[in-house]
């Protein structure tokens, strides 16, 4: 059988291997809350606690309302960074290990080895969608204590593409992950810590500085920037995201994608000698 | 339907020999010593050839056999097929659904239940969700599992692990069936199932392409064997010759081996050194495969260094590597041995060896009858093959005859009234056991 090299045969391939890729997201799933009291539950109470813990830090512990002008319920602002974040970061630290954890398969069984990252980010895909939802009680909660008022927007439609946008991104750098763990393990350590500094820089529960500076400057290259900003710019503050940022997002997602999934295609069949 | 589904031409592949860059400080060290001028560590000398040259086509429906000692390059072979592995040269071309049995139950997930597993598994090896479903009873019955499919498999045990993974993969209904060595887990009912349904795949035209050691099952099933050594194919053919080329290449390369590098050699004292023990057939030829219901000689020589007298020798066989079968002590039958230091063989024959077809294995023991202590004791390391031409007689083939007694019938009155008893009686007539081929 000649396996074709580019894109396109690979996505016929993975077409025929879908229901693979089902069952090992099925089974991503299925272990992760396995043998767990709350089960499903946790994909709900881990982005809840972690607003909490943020809400406490910000609002109580120290005082950071300078830096904190965010104009809604910080716990509020805080969730709707944390619930993208969450997806962003558990798909690619799944990623980063899932072929050295399924080692038994890549060196037994042949199947397109792409399934291993979409997988990992397929089934924190299930969770986002969970936290997502919880989002929408958490908003009524603040808008019936009467602190702050909700208005629906159009822009809430414009939802689904911020979510394809930041799949196509986490796809890209999650292959170019799992591949460069699988030939170098130290890419697993480097990535523990970036993660944690990344997400400081992404505006997840504080803004970024916007002032010009060299640090601000820097931070702008970031493309979860615009994409976690968009997120609050379509559910709270209901206006359409800024054009420039959304589209460079876009640009990096979409190149970052192209370039992981040609380059993992190519190391592809290197995997089984080299793990 | 006599079309190639499988062929290999020229394949090479090589493995690097030590991890090179399995960290980026190494890949780091290797680059400034690249700068720095310094010879690389990636020269041939670090390149371990797996397979140089391969080439042999399979048609379809047609069941090949791969044999050859660890090493030789048969995995490599079948990971080459499955798409696991790509060749360094050369062409693979396997044409239709391949399913791999190269691990039985490679990805299974303990956490998850046998029919979660059934889905995972079948995933794996290329089936749809809509397949499984349907072959879903067919897999349970099959590996015999139907009270455990809804507990976990890691509570299974490794034998129903192992069915479980050997009936996914018989039921994918492949075009080309690849099966390494897993056959060797589960118990023996289902070992013959398994073959059982492997002939059966085979009859509907699935190719197969089969890894093993145990040469009775090759036989059983493979028309075609190739026999792997070094990664070239040394010896291609009907399978029954492949397997004779094998075990005799075999047991030279035992013997052309100095003694000490045999693995697990349990005892070689200084006083004696086995140097062979070979058997003859009838004709007076070195004969790895022995024809059941023939006479064998055992030939022993060995090398005594020291004098010892009065020397016992003991030669015993296994089937396997569990018990002895024989076990024959020239001290039980009154004989001693005198071991001057020089060069001795010792013939043992057997007019008619009653065993049945397959490999047995022998080891020599010799002891100084005066003071006990043991000389030697090798391993179980001297192959035989016997050859009963497919008649599955059990583990012996014991000389038999047959007789036959027809009572008179009660209600037949116009039978005969004296019983009427048939035997077999031969030529200057005596009675003779009923010829056993």
């Amino acid at each position: 059988m000649v396996r074709a090299l580019g894109i396109s045969g690979s996505l016929t391939e993975l077409l025929r291997y879908r229901s693979l890729l089902v069952s090992l997201t099925w089974r991503d799933i299925r272990v992760r809350y396995k043998q767990s009291v709350l089960g499903v539950g946790w994909a709900v109470l881990l982005p809840l606690s972690m607003m909490l813990v943020f809400t406490f830090v910000f609002t109580r512990a120290i005082d950071a309302s300078s830096v904190l002008n965010v104009r809604m319920p910080y716990a509020l602002y805080a969730y709707i960074g944390i619930v993208p974040w969450t997806f962003f970061a558990v798909s690619l630290s799944g990623c980063v290990n899932s072929l050295v954890a399924n080692r038994n398969l890549v060196t037994k069984v042949y199947f397109p080895r792409e399934v291993f990252p979409l997988s990992c980010i397929a089934s924190s895909f299930a969770d986002f969608a969970i936290a997502m939802t919880v989002l929408v009680g958490l908003v009524a909660y603040f808008h019936l204590s009467g602190k702050w008022a909700f208005t629906p927007h159009w822009t809430l439609v414009f939802i689904p593409v911020l979510v394809t946008v930041q799949i196509a991104l986490t796809i890209g750098i999650g292959m170019l992950l799992a591949m460069a763990n699988l030939f170098y393990r130290d890419v697993r350590q480097v990535f523990s810590v970036l993660i944690q500094l990344w997400m400081f820089v992404s505006a997840v529960v504080v803004p970024v500085p916007q002032d010009g500076s060299l640090l601000a400057r820097v931070i702008a290259i970031n493309p979860l920037v615009p994409l976690i900003g968009a997120y609050r710019d379509c559910v709270i503050y209901g206006r359409w995201p800024q054009v420039g940022p959304m589209l460079y997002a876009t640009i990096v997602a979409v190149v970052l994608l192209i370039g992981g999934w040609v380059c993992f295609r190519r190391a592809s069949f290197k995997f089984a000698e080299s793990i | 339907m006599c079309d190639t589904v499988v062929s290999l031409s020229k394949v090479s592949k090589r493995f690097r020999l030590g991890a090179t860059h399995d960290s980026l400080r190494d890949l780091l060290a290797g680059g400034i010593r690249r700068i720095f001028g310094a010879p690389s560590e990636q020269n041939g000398q670090s390149v371990f050839w797996a397979l140089r040259d391969l080439d042999f086509a399979v048609r379809r429906g047609e069941a090949l056999g791969i044999i050859g000692p660890n090493g030789a390059g048969k995995s490599t072979v079948l990971r080459l097929l499955a798409g696991i592995l790509r060749p360094d040269g050369g062409e693979v071309v396997v044409k239709g659904r391949t399913a791999a049995l190269i691990e039985v139950g490679a990805g299974f997930h303990g956490d998850l239940t046998g029919r979660e597993n059934v889905f995972l598994n079948g995933a794996i090896l290329g089936m749809t969700r809509e397949e499984i479903r349907r072959k879903l009873d067919d897999i349970v019955s099959f590996a015999g599992l139907e009270r455990f499919l809804d507990m976990p498999v890691k509570r299974y045990s490794s034998g129903m692990y192992a069915r479980l993974g050997f009936s996914i993969a018989a039921h994918v209904d492949p075009d080309v069936l690849l099966v390494d060595e897993v056959l060797s887990v589960g118990d023996a009912v289902f070992r013959l199932r398994c073959l059982e349904r492997m002939r059966e795949l085979v009859g509907k035209g699935t190719t197969l392409i089969f890894v093993t050691h145990d040469m009775d099952q090759m036989r059983s099933i493979c028309g075609r064997a190739l026999v792997l050594e070094g990664g070239s194919v040394s010896y291609g053919g009907p399978a029954r010759e492949a397997i004779e080329y094998y075990l005799g290449a075999m047991s030279r390369a035992y013997v052309h081996r100095p003694p000490d590098l045999i693995e697990g050699d349990q005892r070689q004292g200084d006083g004696i050194e086995v140097i062979n023990l070979r058997f003859v057939n009838g004709g007076g030829d070195e004969a790895v495969w022995v024809r059941s219901q023939e006479q064998v000689r055992a030939e022993l020589t060995f090398r005594v260094r020291r004098p010892i007298p009065r020397l016992i020798v003991e030669l015993n066989m296994r089937a396997s590597l569990s018990e002895n079968l024989l076990s024959i002590n020239s001290g039980r039958d009154d004989l001693v041995f005198d071991g001057t230091v020089g060069e001795h063989t010792v013939s043992l024959v057997f007019p008619r060896l009653p065993l049945s077809g397959g490999q047995y294995f022998w080891n020599v023991r010799m002891w100084d009858a005066d003071s006990g202590a043991a000389e030697v004791d090798t391993p179980f390391r001297f192959p035989m093959v016997i050859d009963d031409e497919g008649r599955k007689t059990g583990a012996l083939c014991l000389e038999h005859e047959w007789s036959v007694r027809r009572q008179p019938s009660l209600t037949a009155a116009s039978a005969p009234a004296q019983p009427a008893e048939l035997t077999y009686v031969g030529e200057e007539g005596q009675r003779e056991s009923m010829p056993l081929r």
